[in-house]
């Protein structure tokens, strides 16, 4: 077979000698101080796409929430001068007024707000009773049947038809709103974190959790919900812009707000009435909602990546 | 395979017969005021109209009013609508909508399948180039922003861009073509996104890389193998993909001024006509939990792993 | 046929010359293959050896362009018929050597077939593709494939799914396809580790048979040296992306080198003498990210030299057809060599086989396990997993069941620890006391302390999310089996140090740590319980080679340190032979036999212990040459007049069968 590479001249004979044995060497797997949720959020801000939008979101929140408290524009403000009316966006109306002279800047924050307040709050019922019913069902077995036909029944019906009937016969208001929404969308995160916890509940690690007597409390704070948490946090994030999309959806139809709420649906319905004379009335509220929508969006869908480890650096 | 059949068709029967009592029920709580045609509510006062609801049997036990339903459903009697088309059956303003909504959910699921696959395809072929962030982006954008907005700017733009017509006219084929791609631009997002990952997904299975070991070429794989596993899975999405059209179908028959069963839905909720919801919702309900039903024995005929497992 | 007359003076038909390759992850460069050569002779059959990552799949995929995307050979020449292979950059290159000239078999039958593809499709394409043959010929030449490869009834089972195929006949369908170019060479990626014994030495038997009708040149990729031992002209001995031993099969078994090819045959358990710590390699496999300096092997070997830590050792010969990378064939070493050879000898003749377990003094039952069955539910059908199964394990004997995949062997460990509840019938004593059903709070805690199990899949069974500190305290913490803060770090790293850890490790999450060391940290955490009885599933079934050892040994020593008592539940025999006291074969659900260790390997009466002995490669090239192994088929039974029974045929050997099988066996035991 092939010959030495090096000439012998080079070769000690004294280092043909035992060498020490050093254990800890041996045992050298290379360490790297790896962390999961390091590398996760490592992962999740190595995209500067990713680190623009949730600079853009924490914006949005803060504008949201300082915008009110700060400004003295009163977006329900009605102007009786029709000189006020439509006009277009200016120093001192940035987005314009709409039909009736409402300072449509005013009015697009005081919606971002009310329709961040809406989104938290499906997100919070949403992933945190689909969590808890996904646990109780992937853990009961005898749960099993009634929650699958329960699942089929709910999600065999359209959406939107499900939406606009609970609106049509309840009132109005930000609390049927909730609730359309809230009473559909908990099944369907159920149905996901079920199928999660089932795996994660026969991996060998849980049984052997099981073998040394663990309690059920430990075992889902300390075996589940940390296999879990990136999921909620994705699907949460990922509930805003549904929720978002499904307000404007029913304020669309006709079972939405009252017309007097100020809600991105509202604004960029009312907009759309007058869109042919002054499309800036819609164009630029509706430029926001989007901007919303899609940041969450692409965060929530980049955590779910960044959060699996087999994409971790 | 025919017991599967079965067990299916008798489950199916059981979700549509809960749906529908369920969704009748929660009709009951309909708003009272929409029993009458704007004209009767303002002349009439509380009184007479609690005797005309109750001599109507409107305010009867909800079962009693199932039993009449179903009843009269069996006849072929709907009711008549109050606000929207006062006086007009239901049955007959049905016949004239549904296959209006049929053509147009039809035109526009083959289109979604179509183009999806279409995408999805483009996608897998320059993944990681130009082909596959385009589509990705258009992914994003659709199902990311509320549907009601690009539908609108669509409406508004596009049909001045290409000298399409802005709502829709029977006898005039050109003002079909928007409703339609319209009408699946979220299935064409919908099918391209699985399809791209179900043929990322199977690119790394072991029987991919052995038909390359076997000496096929990657096209001959991807067409082969790749392919034909990938579709397989998609068929499952049909049926979510009617509950979309469906969905769909609200906001563009509206949008449009479509005379369908969807946009008629939208007006009889703006009306407050309840005899029309409360048919049109039934409707949807039911040919859901139908859809769902075939999609699934798509699947079951498509897949042979699923007559494996259930057949035995 | 005769090992190496037939290759010399032939010309290589594959020759592959100090190959590199290199694989980019993330924007680190892992060098799989560091400068790999190989030569391949018509008609022969070279094994290539080596535990997980050390390259051999990666080195032969590189014979048919078959790397990875992030993956390239960055260096070297691979020669088939003159014609260097690294300069191909086409698929159309490729394509007239791949599945063509050269064939490849992977490792699992049961992804290795497209589930909704007939598999006489899947044969035909590669006729037609290659051959441009019409569709009926193909199909013609494809049912007589399937027949070759000893698919019976080959014309209706063309049009069956692979769904409908056991993992055996699965393979034999992988290899039809493979084979149906006829191919100069056939790769075989562990063909046959996806399957259980009995099947694999079927399996083995069947290319054996091709490759002699084909006159293949047949390369076999594995781990296992009893297979090695079965098939192989040559050898090469891959470790760390290298060959660093390459000789014919009884130059490798009779005089190895390389130290890590001597320390890799000396760890397997069947040369190990029984109560003595069986002969270990430290530590694990070298990181490929990083650079290897000198040999690879050196900082797991306590002999190693200085030099090997400073320089690669190049290839010295030893035989025309044995070279090793060593230093220690250097003349400079010489010396060192024969010092170390002579301790090797002695250490070889002292060992005295320890005193087998003693029944005699009526020992205690520890454990009884009465008519015990397990039912599960699958697709709407219930099925019994575990079937009417007694057996008892006395204190301090180390008790193996040893059964194929699915057999019901981890049903029954996994039951008698509780996992399995409501679908339990019969009786478990723990102690003489029941422990299956309901049972009071303190009754489950003295049972969670004293019972404890190991798993088998140390990716698994650890979670991935919680440091080792955490994962070892774990029992403790139930329990609150701790003073203060202090006595608890204090045990768990009594504990770490007792199973060979650095106690720094206890802040690290479990990714950081190699098969091996993740199986040590299961260990540790039962232990920290102080258990007297532990069930084993498979324990060390996933741990490459030269890692089995130190996890054999260390049960083995927690055993005699502790007094513990083991359930050990494992498939490979050689390893059960060399733990066990006693050994319970199980089939289907039900314990066919149960024996005294060395009673059963040498009066296995029911036919189905015959056919699992039988098959166990055994890695000794001269006895696996001519192995014939035994085939059981249950359907030799006929058990519908007259029902099987449980019956201790002598003291302490019991078996399952009807009166006429009972009767057969009390014959064979008297003749032997």
């Amino acid at each position: 077979m092939e010959q030495e590479k090096r000439p012998n001249a080079l070769l000690d004979p004294l280092k043909f000698r035992a060498a020490v044995y050093d254990q800890i060497r041996s045992e050298d797997a290379g360490f790297s101080n790896y962390s999961y949720w390091r590398s996760t959020l490592r992962t999740f801000f190595k995209s500067k796409a990713v680190v623009l939008l949730v600079g853009v979101v924490i914006l949005l929140i803060l504008m949201s929430v300082f915008y009110p408290i700060f400004s003295d524009v009163d977006p329900t403000r009605i102007s009786r001068l029709p000189l006020e009316w439509n006009l277009r966006p200016s120093r001192e109306h940035w987005f314009g007024t709409d039909t009736l002279g409402r300072d449509i800047w005013a009015r697009a924050w005081y919606g971002v707000r009310n329709s961040f307040l809406l989104g938290f709050a499906i997100a919070c019922s949403d992933v945190g009773f689909g969590t808890i019913a996904g646990a109780l069902w992937g853990y009961n077995k005898k749960l099993d049947p009634f929650m699958i036909e329960l699942y089929n029944i709910m999600t065999n019906i359209p959406s939107t038809v499900y939406l606009v009937l609970l609106a049509y016969i309840m009132n109005t208001s930000y609390l049927t709103l909730f609730i359309s929404m809230a009473s559909r969308g908990w099944i369907v995160e159920a149905r996901f974190f079920r199928n999660r916890i089932l795996s994660l509940r026969d991996s060998e690690y849980n049984i052997a959790s099981k073998c040394l007597g663990t309690s059920m409390r430990r075992i889902a704070f300390r075996n589940i919900i940390p296999h879990i948490i990136s999921l909620i946090i994705m699907e949460a994030a990922l509930c805003i812009p549904y929720s978002i999309g499904a307000e404007v959806f029913m304020g669309f139809v006709g079972v939405g707000m009252p017309v007097d709420a100020i809600t991105l649906g509202n604004i960029v319905n009312q907009g759309r009435a007058s869109f042919t004379l002054h499309p800036y009335q819609m164009l630029l509220p509706s430029g926001i909602l989007c901007l919303i929508t899609v940041a969450f969006y692409v965060i929530g869908n980049k955590f779910a990546d960044a959060s699996d480890p087999r994409n971790h650096v | 395979m025919r017991k599967y059949i079965l067990s299916r068709i008798l489950r199916s029967l059981i979700t549509v017969a809960i749906v529908f009592v369920a969704v009748f029920m929660l009709l009951r709580l309909m708003p009272l005021s929409g029993y009458f045609p704007q004209e009767i509510l303002k002349e009439t006062d509380e009184a007479t109209r609690m005797t005309y609801l109750r001599n109507q049997g409107l305010l009867d036990h909800p079962l009693l009013q199932l039993w009449r339903f179903l009843q009269r459903l069996f006849q072929g009697d709907l009711g008549r609508s109050l606000t929207v088309y006062p006086k007009v059956p239901i049955s007959t303003l049905l016949k004239e909508k549904i296959p209006v909504t049929a053509a147009f959910g039809f035109a526009s699921m083959v289109t979604g399948i179509v183009l999806g696959i279409a995408l999805g395809l483009l996608m897998v072929r320059y993944k990681d180039k130009w082909g596959d962030r385009a589509g990705t982006v258009y992914i994003l954008l659709v199902r990311a922003i509320p549907s009601l907005i690009y539908l609108f700017f669509i409406q508004v733009w596009v049909s001045k861009w290409f000298h399409l017509p802005l709502v829709f006219y029977k006898n005039r084929p050109s003002s079909w073509i928007l409703p339609t791609i319209c009408l699946s631009l979220g299935s064409i997002a919908y099918y391209a996104l699985w399809l791209r990952r179900f043929m990322v997904d199977e690119e790394n299975r072991d029987y991919v890389k052995f038909a390359q070991v076997k000496g096929l070429s990657k096209k001959e794989v991807l067409r082969r193998h790749v392919f034909k596993n990938a579709v397989i899975p998609l068929t499952v999405y049909i049926p979510t993909d009617l509950l979309f059209i469906i969905s769909g179908s609200l906001i563009i028959e509206t949008l449009y001024a479509i005379p369908g069963t969807g946009g008629l839905l939208t007006s009889a909720i703006k009306a407050q006509d309840n005899n029309l919801v409360q048919v049109i919702v039934l409707m949807y309900a039911v040919l859901s939990v139908v859809g769902v039903f075939l999609g699934d024995l798509l699947v079951a005929f498509v897949d042979p792993r699923i007559k494996l497992t259930e057949g035995e | 046929m005769t090992e190496t007359a037939c290759f010399h003076g032939a010309e290589p038909i594959l020759s592959a010359k100090n190959v590199e390759i290199k694989f980019n992850l993330r924007g680190k460069v892992l060098t799989a293959v560091r400068g790999a050569s190989l030569d391949l002779y018509p008609g022969e059959t070279l094994a290539i050896v080596g535990e997980s990552g050390c390259g051999k799949s990666v080195f032969t995929k590189s014979f048919i362009g078959m790397l990875d995307k992030n993956g390239s050979v960055t260096g070297g020449q691979i020669l088939y018929r003159g014609e260097d292979l690294t300069q191909y950059t086409t698929e159309a290159e490729w394509l007239r050597i791949r599945g063509k000239k050269i064939a490849m078999v992977f490792q699992d039958p049961m992804t290795s077939l497209n589930p909704v593809r007939t598999i006489g499709e899947q044969i035909t394409e590669v006729i037609t593709w290659h051959f441009g043959t019409e569709h009926e010929q193909a199909k013609r030449e494809a049912v007589n494939l399937l027949k070759r490869v000893g698919i019976t009834d080959a014309e209706s089972r063309y049009r069956q799914y692979p769904g409908e195929f056991s993992g055996g006949m699965r393979q034999r369908v992988v290899i039809a396809a493979a084979i149906a170019c006829r191919p100069e060479i056939l790769i075989c990626d562990e063909p046959t580790t996806a399957l259980d014994v009995t099947v694999q030495a079927q399996i083995l038997q069947l290319i054996r048979r091709l490759q002699k009708e084909l006159n293949m040149t047949v390369v076999y990729i594995t781990h296992d040296l009893g297979v090695v031992a079965n098939v192989a002209d040559r050898v090469s001995v891959m470790y760390a992306g290298q060959i660093i031993e390459h000789g014919t099969v009884h130059e490798i078994f009779q005089q190895p080198a390389h130290p890590y090819t001597k320390a890799l045959l000396r760890s397997l358990p069947q040369l190990g003498v029984k109560g003595h710590a069986l002969y270990s390699i430290n530590g694990t496999p070298p990181n490929l990210f990083k650079e290897i300096a000198g040999d690879a092997f050196a900082p797991r070997n306590p002999e190693a030299m200085e030099i090997d830590f400073e320089q690669e050792p190049p290839s010295f010969p030893l035989s025309e057809t044995h070279w090793a990378k060593t230093w220690l064939l250097h003349p400079y070493a010489r010396e060192y060599r024969a010092a170390l050879d002579e301790r090797d000898f002695h250490i070889h003749e002292q060992r005295q086989p320890e005193q087998a377990f003693d029944y005699s003094g009526n020992p205690e039952k520890l454990l009884q396990v009465r008519d015990l069955s397990v039912r599960f539910k699958l697709a709407g059908k219930e099925f019994s997993a575990v079937d009417h199964v007694n057996f008892d394990v006395y204190k301090g004997e180390t008790l193996s069941l040893v059964g194929e995949s699915g057999s019901g062997k981890t049903t029954i460990g996994r039951a008698i620890m509780r996992i399995y509840q409501s679908n339990v019938t019969g009786q478990i004593l723990y102690k003489g006391r029941p422990i299956t059903g309901k049972l009071d709070k303190e009754t489950v805690r003295r049972l969670r302390m004293e019972m404890q199990m190991i798993f088998q899949d140390p990716m698994a069974s650890l979670n991935e999310r919680a440091k080792v500190d955490y994962i070892i305290s774990e029992g403790l913490y139930n329990y609150h089996l701790y003073k203060n803060k202090a006595d608890r770090n204090r045990k768990v790293a009594e504990i770490m140090d007792e199973v060979g850890l650095s106690k720094d490790f206890s802040s690290r999450f479990p990714h950081e740590f190699s098969g091996g060391q993740r199986q040590r940290i299961g260990i540790a955490r039962s232990l920290v319980m102080n258990p007297d009885f532990i069930v084993a599933d498979e324990p060390i079934s996933a741990l490459d080679v030269s890692i089995r050892a130190q996890v054999i040994n260390l049960l083995n020593k927690l055993k005699r340190e502790r007094g513990l008592t083991y359930l050990f539940i494992a498939h490979d025999l050689s390893v059960v032979r060399f733990i066990s006291d006693r050994i319970a074969v199980i089939n289907k659900g039900r314990i066919v036999e149960l024996a005294a260790c060395e009673e059963l390997f040498r009066h296995p009466l029911h036919p189905y212990t015959k056919a699992l002995l039988s098959a166990v490669p055994y890695p000794d090239p001269d006895t696996e040459r001519d192995k014939n192994p035994l085939v059981y088929d249950r359907r030799m039974h006929n058990y519908d007049a007259d029902k099987p029974q449980w019956v201790e045929i002598v003291p302490g050997h019991f078996v399952l069968g009807n009166g006429e099988e009972l009767a057969l066996y009390r014959k064979e035991i008297e003749a032997s």
